[in-house]
């Protein structure tokens, strides 16, 4: 059987998502390897073929002599300086050239993190670089590839935004993409696989039960509930972190102690500053959770405060667990 | 500093940008160039934020020591601010910064640089066979356990600071992340695990007798021992000294280190210096930074990280890179774990510099080396963490401070210097330990640390210079470092040596 050609490029990044990857289990990148039968042709950091032979693979891909099934782009790409794509020469070429042509040949065409799906930190502010993402530039679509663009699948670019990207979400993704069960309709409005981003960071946070009574953390390293005053956005954001965990299932940003900041939409980071405080006027958040009604969050937090049991009242705001009968 | 854009190679995933030109004259290198080739102007998107958000925005410089930025960061930020630690946050920001530490240099062993051994150029040699089965990419035996195992040992961060990379659990006023004993248990289980990858695979011995070895005798007579020479590190020690690693790449032979992990009495784990040939205290107000050959404005100056100016000049006509060219003193110096091992006078590095001088297989060595006392270390910071006592003190807002937050990273010395104004980040700078090994040339045109130990190296076949990816690589210039080669003048030859 055939090997399956994955290419891996990395652009204006900071090669997170790489060390996420490697982070992959159940299954891990040798596994991985293994069930989808896959090639990888080049990964910047994994693979030992040097020099030439990297940019006569690039240019067979190019030149349709040898088929590209998958690309996967890490990190932002820069078209500036006026649109000359010099702030990142790769083999001498703007990066931004060869991922035109390469998206052009590739059956799929996967951007891996939240800066080659969604433009991320690099295009942030005022965007000096004029990076983008490979089809969206924050919430708009196009980037660099066009609003039109398609892979030779029919596909668009699918998105895994993260940053890092989650390890499950690059490889399981490559997986069902590679098996052909990763159909269009099962991605989102941000051409994201719904099994990943249609939950909510929120979800599964140990942190629930003080949320539920919005008894809230009042510093860093207390037990209570991080969205009132400390800035989380996990009620915003759309991701399963909480319910997957990380590193082996140790931690998630949350049970680390500090806001989410909402990596996986669009929208990161300018969408979620300032991120360590909650803005609030008066005393109602401006970061509500998505679909829940200001109306019905007011007057069910108010009834929360009243109804919280003296358990979870004093241990929000202790850094250590306080038993009460 | 104005309203310009900023400089690349502080805010550069330098390690992964770069560009390397040697030129070669009768199998030698005569001439090296090191370019940062990629802008990423990560000055300008801080500008004008809350200063805590540079929590987020900076540690994302990269991925590979996230946790060094962090720990820099929210340095900056507590000098700034002014607040106290109290001890239990010490102790866990040592443990994140070690955990992290440790597994990039183990990363760096197996998957970047032992992986060049088996490169075809020596595949005439008796070990050989031996090596590919040990340290091939994707297929070796050691390479897939120490994949493996670096997976394990991120698992204390998991629990001491959520995820990684990108954790915000390190903030100004300690951690984020109280632990309790069951944590530490976990921690400690994770450790020991890791403690036996180190101890069965890589020294065939354990921690203490490694660091028995006090010089080269020392270790020669360790090889001799058990079945020492068998283990991974005694065939990297072996194979080094058989090709010649040991004279190769010798670098500034001026070492800088800022010192880290800082204890809650005030004292820090490892101290900084400058080695000269003397061993003088480290000041950070010696650093600044060379425009001359970089894309910047400005020719003739040496500029504090403090009040830098980055403006871009795409038409400089002696211009090669996107970073700056960092000095101490006015002069080149190699940052990174041998640095730090001899200014804290280790006296193994101290004996093997004195004996082979700095090179490939010195610096390499003393890379696992500091591995290996930092896998014990961690065990004794987690064993004094006192779970009933606070890991977190509140800070307040300042409307105008500045702060300088210095850390050792993996490859070396990192640091974070802010300016704020009106609650605002003014001017915040970033330089890297790559920076610094991988400068291009200062005002005086002398070459930075990686040219200059480029300079020199012998390369049997041009096309295949394995010689100049292990000098580059002996400084780890980074996990992701695409680093080309072009060769000859009228030929010119385009190479790309990735780290594995």
């Amino acid at each position: 059987m055939r090997k399956v050609n994955v290419l891996w490029l990395q652009g204006g990044c900071c090669g997170g998502s790489t060390m996420s990857f490697l982070n992959a289990e159940q299954p891990d990148i040798f596994a991985a390897v293994h069930m989808s039968n896959l090639d990888v042709v080049w990964h910047p950091s994994l693979s030992t073929e040097t020099g030439e032979t990297v940019v006569d693979a690039l240019q067979s891909f190019c030149s349709g002599n040898r088929s590209l099934d998958v690309l996967m782009v890490e990190g932002a790409v820069h078209r500036g300086p006026d649109r000359t794509g010099r702030y990142f020469m790769f083999h001498d070429r703007p990066f931004k050239d060869w991922i035109l042509d390469l998206s052009n040949v590739a059956e799929y065409t996967m951007a891996v993190g939240t800066c080659s799906s969604f433009g991320g930190i690099p295009s942030s502010g005022t965007n000096p670089l004029d990076a983008t993402g490979l089809q969206f530039l924050r919430e708009k679509k196009g980037g660099l590839l066009g609003v039109g663009y398609t892979s030779g699948s029919g596909l668009p670019v699918i998105n895994i935004p993260g940053c890092p990207a989650h390890p499950d979400w690059i490889v399981e993704t490559l997986v069902l993409l590679i098996s052909g069960e990763l159909g269009i309709d099962r991605l989102d409005r941000y051409q994201r696989p719904k099994m990943f981003y249609s939950k909510l960071a929120h979800h599964a946070c140990p942190r629930n039960e003080y949320y539920e009574f919005k008894a809230s953390a009042e510093e860093y390293s207390q037990q209570g509930c991080l969205f009132e005053h400390l800035g989380c956005k996990g009620t915003q954001c759309e991701s399963d972190c909480n319910e997957r965990l990380w590193l082996g299932r140790t931690g998630s940003c949350t049970r680390g102690g500090f806001p989410c900041v909402s990596c996986t939409s669009p929208r990161f980071p300018d969408g979620f500053v300032p991120f360590f405080v909650t803005e609030k006027i008066g005393d109602i958040p401006t970061t509500l959770p998505l679909d829940v009604p200001k109306a019905w969050y007011v007057g069910i937090s108010g009834l929360a405060k009243l109804a919280c049991p003296e358990r979870l009242r004093a241990n929000a705001v202790s850094f250590k667990r306080i038993d009460l009968r | 500093m104005g309203d310009k854009l900023l400089t690349i190679s502080p805010f550069n995933r330098v390690e992964g940008d770069l560009e390397i030109k040697v030129r070669l004259k009768d199998g030698e290198v005569v001439d090296a160039y090191a370019s940062g080739v990629m802008f990423r102007g990560f000055e300008k998107l801080l500008r004008g934020r809350d200063p805590l958000d540079a929590l987020v925005f900076t540690c994302r410089i990269c991925g590979i020591c996230s946790g060094s930025h962090s720990t820099a960061a929210s340095n900056a930020l507590r000098s700034a601010l002014k607040i106290h630690m109290p001890p239990n946050a010490y102790l866990c920001r040592n443990v994140v910064m070690a955990t992290e530490t440790v597994m990039s240099h183990v990363t760096h062993f197996y998957a970047f640089f032992a992986v060049d051994f088996v490169n075809k150029r020596y595949s005439g040699m008796p070990t050989y066979k031996v090596l590919l089965e040990r340290f091939a990419s994707f297929s070796g035996r050691s390479y897939v356990k120490a994949l493996r195992i670096r997976r394990k040992i991120l698992e204390i961060l998991g629990l001491f600071a959520g995820k990684w990379p990108h954790t915000l659990a390190l903030q100004p006023g300690g951690t984020t992340r109280p632990v309790d004993r069951s944590e530490i248990v976990r921690a400690m289980g994770i450790l020991t695990e890791f403690r036996s990858f180190i101890e069965e695979s890589l020294l065939n011995c354990s921690l203490d007798r490694w660091l028995d070895n006090k010089s080269l005798t020392g270790v020669e007579s360790w090889l001799g021992e058990d079945n020492h020479e068998d283990s991974d590190l005694g065939l990297f020690i072996r194979c080094g000294r058989e090709r010649g690693l040991d004279r190769l790449g010798k670098g500034p032979c001026r070492f800088l280190s800022c010192g880290g992990y800082d204890l809650p009495d005030g004292t820090a784990w490892l101290k900084g210096g400058y080695f000269d040939g003397d061993l003088n205290p480290f000041d950070q107000t010696k650093i600044t930074e060379h425009l001359k050959y970089s894309w910047f404005k400005g020719n003739g100056d040496a500029e504090h990280p403090e009040n830098g100016t980055t403006e871009v000049d795409l038409d400089k006509v002696q211009a090669y890179s996107w970073a700056k060219a960092p000095r101490y003193d006015g002069r080149t110096a190699e940052t990174g774990p041998l640095a730090r091992m001899i200014v804290n006078q280790d006296p193994l590095a101290i004996d093997l510099v004195g004996c082979l001088g700095p090179n490939v297989f010195t610096r390499s060595l003393i890379r696992l080396h500091e591995a290996v006392k930092l896998v014990r270390q961690i065990g004794i910071w987690l064993q004094q963490i006192d779970p009933s006592q606070p890991f977190y003190a509140r800070s307040e807002k300042v409307e105008e401070a500045r702060g300088v937050g210095l850390t050792e990273a993996p490859r070396g010395i990192l640091g974070h210097w802010i300016t704020i104004e009106d609650y605002k980040i003014k001017n915040y700078q970033v330089i890297t330990p790559s920076a610094w090994n991988l400068s291009p040339r200062g005002l005086d045109d002398t070459p930075g640390p990686v040219e200059q130990a480029l300079i020199g190296t012998p390369v049997e076949d041009a096309e295949n210079p394995i010689e100049v990816a292990h000098v580059i690589r002996s400084f780890d210039p980074c996990l992701f470092c695409t680093v080309h080669t072009l060769i000859g003048d009228d030929n010119a030859r385009s190479f790309v040596l990735t780290t594995a």
